[in-house]
């Protein structure tokens, strides 16, 4: 397990590239992060949807209400332009970020 | 399922009730339901399922610092209503549009038929065999059921409006809602503005018909008055049709007539509208039975139309200065 201290300026990034496939809704979103990060990574509730508030709020994605399934009607989400060159500069960013935080780490071998 | 319901209620008991947070609670507890159904399904037992939804919830804090909840604010006073009560007031307040519309038509009306009537009489069309006075009667008669059922339109619809009144003093939308509402709003613009000017249009072509009709004949004249009150009584209907979609919109969006401030001057206008009219009611009949001037005494009703908007415009202007 990740501590969510070290994710949480990534979230949004995470986020917007599961909608990059195309719309998508908070479950199958969260199955998606424990699935491409192997377990390695879950993201709760809250966090997940405080990350839908502050991106629907700055434009980087839409909601809308999906069709019903099973009786259940849910809020699904898609990326917007402006959150598709958010997403870019996040990517540029953690290039940055990677290359700078791996010269001050060193290999241990145990 | 119930033992995460109630986790949910319990953290979220403190907020406020908004359209928001309901809606997010909503959202997360559907959020949390698939997750349970699907550990159920991979063979966890009832309480594993529960501890892992529980423990994969997360922090409420970390929810109530991203909302900004601010218990203070006036739209978090305002009650909440879905889509779907949304949609219902739409629907219930397009259909009271067009029966006002056409209990306003049918009370314009009125008097035309009496109008039409007495000349056919007069000019021994109708009703030859009632002798004297009596064969006013059955256009008088045919004003009051006009009336009559316009008053039954009204009635109805208020009555099946009352359900929905709360949502005209305000009301907090769901997310994406307002923004499809302002759409909607904006797409019939087009056929308000079309039904406004082809209104206005009816109403200043509306005398030529007298015009016409003097040219025509003295007997003519008098169908004239007829064929002026029909065309008006149109006029109004469009008005009153269109005007009750566009201010649903409004009134939901509290913008334009809807928008707090505006909501006191609908109340004084509304108060005197209350007044005025059934005067100009009494008047006109007191007019006709008493004196018999049931040929001219129809000119009360666009003398305290003119009178009655000349009062709205300047009590509207002058509230306004008041407040600035």
């Amino acid at each position: 397990m990740i501590s969510s201290d070290v994710i949480r300026g990534y979230n949004d990034t995470i986020i917007l590239y599961l909608l990059l496939e195309g719309e998508s809704y908070g479950y199958e979103i969260s199955k998606n992060i424990k699935e491409l990060s192997e377990e390695k990574y879950i993201m709760k509730e809250t966090t997940l949807y405080s990350a839908f508030n502050r991106l629907e709020a700055n434009g980087f994605i839409e909601s809308f209400f999906g069709d019903e399934t099973f009786g259940k009607r849910r809020t699904y989400y898609r990326i917007t332009p402006t959150g598709l060159a958010y997403y870019k500069e996040k990517c540029e960013e953690w290039e940055l970020t990677k290359d700078v935080i791996n010269r001050f780490i060193k290999e241990w071998n145990v | 399922m119930e033992t995460i319901r109630n986790y949910l209620d319990n953290l979220f008991a403190s907020l406020p009730r908004t359209a928001k947070v309901s809606e997010l609670k909503n959202n997360i507890l559907s959020n949390m339901e698939d997750k349970y159904n699907e550990l159920k399904n991979q063979g966890k037992t009832e309480n594993e399922a529960i501890g892992i939804v529980i423990s994969e919830f997360g922090n409420i804090d970390e929810l109530i610092s991203e909302l900004g909840i601010n218990v203070n604010s006036d739209t978090y006073s305002q009650p909440v209503v879905t889509q779907e009560e949304v949609e219902d007031y739409l629907k219930v307040k397009k259909v009271m549009g067009l029966q006002i519309g056409i209990g306003v038509f049918l009370c314009i009306l009125a008097p035309a038929f009496l109008i039409l009537s007495s000349v056919m009489v007069e000019n021994g069309v109708l009703f030859t065999s009632l002798k004297g006075d009596a064969a006013y009667i059955p256009g008088l008669i045919l004003m009051f059921v006009l009336i009559a059922t316009a008053v039954g339109i009204f009635i109805f619809s208020g009555m099946n409006f009352e359900r929905f009144k709360f949502m005209e003093e305000g009301v907090s939308l769901p997310m994406g809602v307002a923004a499809s509402l302002k759409k909607r709003h904006e797409a019939f613009n087009p056929t308000f503005y079309l039904c406004t000017i082809v209104g206005v249009c009816l109403l200043i072509v509306s005398p030529v018909t007298l015009f016409v009709s003097s040219m025509i004949s003295e007997e003519a004249e008098d169908y004239g008055i007829v064929v002026l009150v029909i065309i008006v009584a149109i006029a109004v209907f469009l008005f009153i049709s269109a005007g009750t979609i566009r201010e649903s919109y409004e009134k939901l969006l509290q913008i334009g007539d809807s928008a707090p401030k505006k909501k006191k001057e609908d109340k004084v206008i509304g108060a005197v509208a209350a007044c005025v009219w059934p005067l100009a009611v009494a008047v006109f009949l007191f007019l006709g039975f008493v004196y018999g001037l049931w040929y001219i005494a129809w000119v009360i009703f666009p003398i305290v139309g003119i009178l009655f908007g000349m009062f709205s415009a300047v009590y509207s202007i002058v509230t306004d200065k008041n407040d600035k």
